[in-house]
């Protein structure tokens, strides 16, 4: 069968995503019921909105290693105004602001020092983990939060957790800027042939820098939603997401556009991982399978595409070997 | 010499250092309309940086640069290209792994309203394919679907693509370095006849080779550079790839 290889090689993994689910729908009778698929897609929103920044820092070919603990900052600021006796739509803007300064930072490192994304991320990281604990005290902002705050994340709309809604809107926002603006075409451009790209007049920093900026934004999101979600705001509650963003966005790069960070991907990698996630929990698995099978998959998702994905542009960077 | 006419592009004194390094010694070079100049010279010669400051890649030291008699300075590929100046890196001409459309319109895109909307301006995928195949017609040149990565392409087409990118521009001005370097003998022919056809169309072409039998095929002067200065100039009017091999390794115009 020829003509099944092009179609396995783009649709492959979104296919084994769906087994997972029919796996735990035939293992478990809870899987599919409307309140469990609920969960996992509230699940998915935070980790659909953290991971399509991270496609967008990644499309040009950087990485955002910050994005945890940038999302768990925005969240504690988030939470001390609120705290604080400010008004939710002040303290929203505050979380999402953190986001945005701390993406404008690792751009700003990556591009005017010239440091690879690795490193600069990773120092932007810790600098976010400290001011988190330093606000908090050690402690978590937790208690009585106003309703005008939780209903961000806690409303629904149309029968949908306003979260769904939230991932909706931002995946929508990430796909028309990445496949239909000339913005999107520079972004992808300088990813994938950055040096080719500055050539041809495409300003190759100022898109590092709003891939980064946008990542952070994301990230800011994130933090705030999962305040509002959780009513608690705590220096590293972002944490767990970490792994399982990287994990969506390589998974999501197995799929619909191979080797390439893509937005639908993304999302359905990041339905796929937590439906998996809430799978190993329902069927009685213990806690720590959950990090092997991630470890896994991540493992699996670059070795299964090593043709497109062992050529894509930021694998290429990190394994410093010239294109 | 009778220079009534103000060249298309005019270098004096033009000189570059890398540190300590003088890779450029004060070049003077006078590029006319239409013309298809050649640059030759051993590695080392300085090419790579007269061409790197042509195109706007990176600034001279000193010395002034003249476009149709006016100063101007490139500070970046961009300033070149809006000047009408597009140049075609011998590595860096396309990006791989983007499709033939994209390549094409890297950095020209072409946007339009939903619904003859005048905004938001979004992308016309369908103009822009339609328009790449065109101008690949244009060229000659039959090539796969135009969403066909340029990875897929031979070296002839590739070159083929990121020219109809220079053409996409109007550029006035093409520099093509190496452009038929480990490109066999009939994607050599093909390049070739791209670039006489370019000559034809009026725009002016220079050419960076070290294939002494391709700048005679095609070009109308050469310039030979030796040790980062301008040792000859002059029109390949009675030169064979012998003659232009041995002007290159000596310096001499004899």
């Amino acid at each position: 069968m020829k003509s099944l290889r092009p179609f396995l090689a783009t649709y492959g993994t979104a296919l084994a995503g769906l087994c997972v689910v029919l796996v735990f729908a035939v293992l478990s009778p809870v899987f599919l019921k409307p309140a469990n698929l609920a969960i996992i897609l509230r699940e998915t929103a935070f980790l659909g909105i953290l991971s399509l920044g991270f496609t967008l820092a990644l499309t040009t070919a950087e990485l955002d290693l910050s994005i945890a603990d940038v999302a768990s900052l925005a969240a504690v600021v988030t939470g001390a105004l609120v705290h604080g006796g400010f008004g939710a739509p002040a303290a929203v803007a505050a979380g999402l602001t953190i986001g945005l300064v701390c993406g404008l930072a690792n751009g700003a490192v990556v591009t005017r020092l010239a440091m690879p994304s690795l490193i600069a991320t990773l120092g932007v990281a810790a600098i976010a983990k400290g001011l988190g604990f330093m606000i908090t005290q050690g402690v978590a902002f937790v208690g009585r939060w106003p309703t005008s705050f939780t209903g961000l994340a806690r409303g629904s709309l149309f029968g949908l957790s306003n979260l769904v809604w939230w991932l909706i809107a931002v995946g929508f926002a990430a796909w028309v800027l990445l496949g239909w603006t000339r913005t999107g075409a520079h972004l992808r451009a300088t990813g994938e042939a950055e040096e080719a790209a500055r050539l041809a007049g495409v300003r190759t920093g100022r898109m590092k820098r709003l891939g980064l900026a946008a990542c952070g934004l994301a990230a800011g999101l994130t933090g705030v939603l999962l305040a509002s979600s959780l009513s608690s705001a705590a220096p590293n509650m972002a944490g767990d997401h970490f792994l399982y963003a990287i994990a969506a966005v390589l998974l999501g790069m197995t799929m619909f556009e191979p080797g390439r960070p893509n937005v639908a991907g993304t999302i359905v990698a990041a339905f796929s991982l937590k439906a998996l996630g809430n799978g190993l929990v329902l069927v009685g698995a213990a806690y720590y399978v959950q990090d092997i099978v991630l470890g896994g998959v991540i493992i699996a998702s670059v070795a299964l595409s090593a043709g497109a994905l062992g050529r894509a542009a930021f694998v290429e960077k990190l394994s410093f070997r010239r294109p | 010499m009778t220079a009534a006419v103000t060249p298309f592009l005019s270098l004096s004194s033009v000189t570059k250092s890398y540190g300590a390094v003088e890779a450029l010694k004060g070049i003077d070079l006078d590029v006319h309309e239409g013309e298809v100049l050649a640059l030759v010279g051993d590695n080392g010669a300085g090419k790579s940086s007269l061409v790197k400051i042509l195109a706007g890649a990176h600034p001279p030291s000193a010395g002034e640069i003249r476009l149709r008699g006016e100063a101007v300075r490139f500070a970046s590929p961009g300033d070149a290209l809006a000047k009408g100046i597009a140049t075609i890196y011998q590595d860096l001409a396309v990006a791989p792994r983007l499709s033939i459309t994209e390549n094409i319109f890297l950095g020209s895109e072409l946007t339009r309203g939903p619904f003859g909307l005048p905004v938001p301006r979004l992308l016309d995928k369908a103009g822009m394919a339609r328009e790449a195949k065109a101008l690949l017609s244009r060229l000659s040149v039959n090539v796969a679907h135009p969403d066909t990565p340029v990875e897929r392409l031979s070296g002839g087409q590739r070159q083929a693509v990121a020219l109809s990118r220079a053409l996409r521009w109007d550029a006035r001005m093409i520099i093509m370095d190496e452009p038929t370097a480990a490109l066999g003998v009939q994607e050599t022919r093909m390049v070739l006849d791209l670039i006489r056809r370019l000559h034809d169309e009026g725009r002016t072409v220079v050419l960076i080779s070290h294939n002494m039998a391709d700048v005679c095929a095609v070009s109308t002067r050469v310039a030979v550079l030796k040790g980062g200065r301008k040792v000859i100039d002059r029109t390949t009017d009675g030169i064979d790839a012998d003659r232009l091999g041995h002007m290159v390794m000596t310096g001499r115009d004899h």
